[in-house]
């Protein structure tokens, strides 16, 4: 089973050509056998005012290579999520950014964290990773 | 001028799941707030660790905080168990295996600089000297006013400096990740002061120094790792 995942930069800030592209088969962590097979995706409304847990950390992402891509769908460029773990703020996506990145779930607190500015900010995002720790069912 | 960025995931039919999944997406990557490109970039770079210490690639303090940094990272290692571990300051964030990509936001939010001031009172006479920062101002003149334009036109390593009145000079650590105190005083061990009649200078400090909680670091698993990487910033 295995995920590709490519990008393509392009710009034309400087005098020559800077381009870089990179193309990589999701791997579990170490190994170029075993791809990353599982996921999970999701389409949120974010509201303003209030930090949200978009994806809570899970003991079984502990130093593997989850990868999570996450596009802000807002048209307006106005409005941003500010992208938060363990109360660190990573940075800011505004309408129409996508960011791709790692993600270790060191411990509990290493939920990935989203809060909207401007107004209520759509939000698709995949996490790609090798393993959660399920709940158990309550009641 | 703009800067595109475009991704695609692929997964074929019976690989993820049973069927096959796709998803492409493209950005102009613009300022904060704006619909104006990003105008600066790091430009392309490679770095090849020799051991396995933490290395900082950007500081946070040379970045204007809460703006739409982007961050492109990959590891060049073609061998499957060699990975870095990205970090934001102290904080983990992922690590990144042999052939990964990421594109990061980065807020670069900044720490807090320290600054003291120097007061020069009392008599200066030609020679006395201040020594600061491996940097020596003798005395041309016997006006604090003279010695304070000396001081202040000299080039510090470690901080910048500005005339405050005619006898004041305020100085600013250049990184927010200097977190020493220098002493306070006429006496200070720190910015000393030698003068042949009564001239004074006398440190106080201002603000604490904070440090920065944003810098971008790695840590490779293994002493030789090479990393590409571009920051495109405001």
């Amino acid at each position: 089973m295995a995920t590709t995942a490519a990008m393509t930069l392009n710009s034309d800030l400087m005098t020559g050509v800077l381009s870089a592209n990179a193309s990589t088969t999701m791997m579990k962590a170490g190994t170029s056998a075993d791809g990353l097979d599982q996921m999970k995706m999701g389409y949120n409304k974010i509201p303003t005012g209030t930090s949200f847990d978009l994806l809570d950390a899970t003991a079984a992402g502990i130093d593997k290579a989850t990868k999570v891509y996450l596009c802000n769908e807002s048209t307006d460029e106005t409005y941003y999520v500010t992208i938060v773990i363990d109360a660190k703020t990573i940075g800011r996506l505004y309408g129409g950014d996508w960011m791709f990145i790692p993600w270790n779930q060191d411990d509990a607190t290493h939920d990935l964290e989203i809060t909207a500015t401007g107004g209520t900010n759509n939000v698709t995002w995949i996490c790609f990773h090798e393993g959660e720790t399920l709940g158990t069912q309550a009641d | 001028m703009a800067i595109s960025a475009a991704i695609t995931l692929t997964s074929a039919a019976g690989d993820l799941t049973t069927n096959a999944l796709s998803l492409s997406d493209s950005t102009t990557l613009t300022q904060a707030a704006s619909s104006t490109a990003l105008a600066n970039t790091s430009g392309l770079a490679r770095k090849t660790t020799t051991t396995t210490d933490q290395y900082t690639l950007f500081y946070a303090d040379d970045y204007t905080a809460d703006k739409a940094h982007k961050l492109y990272l990959k590891n060049t290692s073609t061998t499957p168990a060699e990975f870095f571990t990205v970090h934001i300051d102290d904080e983990k964030l992922g690590l990144m295996y042999a052939g990964d990509w990421a594109l990061i936001p980065w807020s670069a939010t900044d720490g807090t600089k320290a600054t003291f001031t120097v007061t020069l009172a009392d008599t200066w006479a030609v020679s006395d000297t201040i020594v600061f920062d491996g940097v020596t101002v003798t005395s041309a003149a016997t006006s604090t006013t003279a010695m304070i334009d000396l001081i202040v036109a000299a080039k510090y390593p470690n901080w910048t400096v500005v005339e405050t009145s005619a006898s004041v000079a305020t100085f600013t650590a250049k990184s927010s990740n200097y977190l020493g105190l220098i002493e306070e005083g006429a006496a200070s061990d720190d910015f000393v002061v030698t003068t042949a009649g009564d001239g004074t200078g006398t440190v106080a400090r201002g603000e604490t120094a904070v440090a920065s909680a944003n810098d971008i670091k790695i840590t490779p698993g293994q002493a030789a790792n090479t990393i590409e990487y571009a920051l495109f910033y405001e």
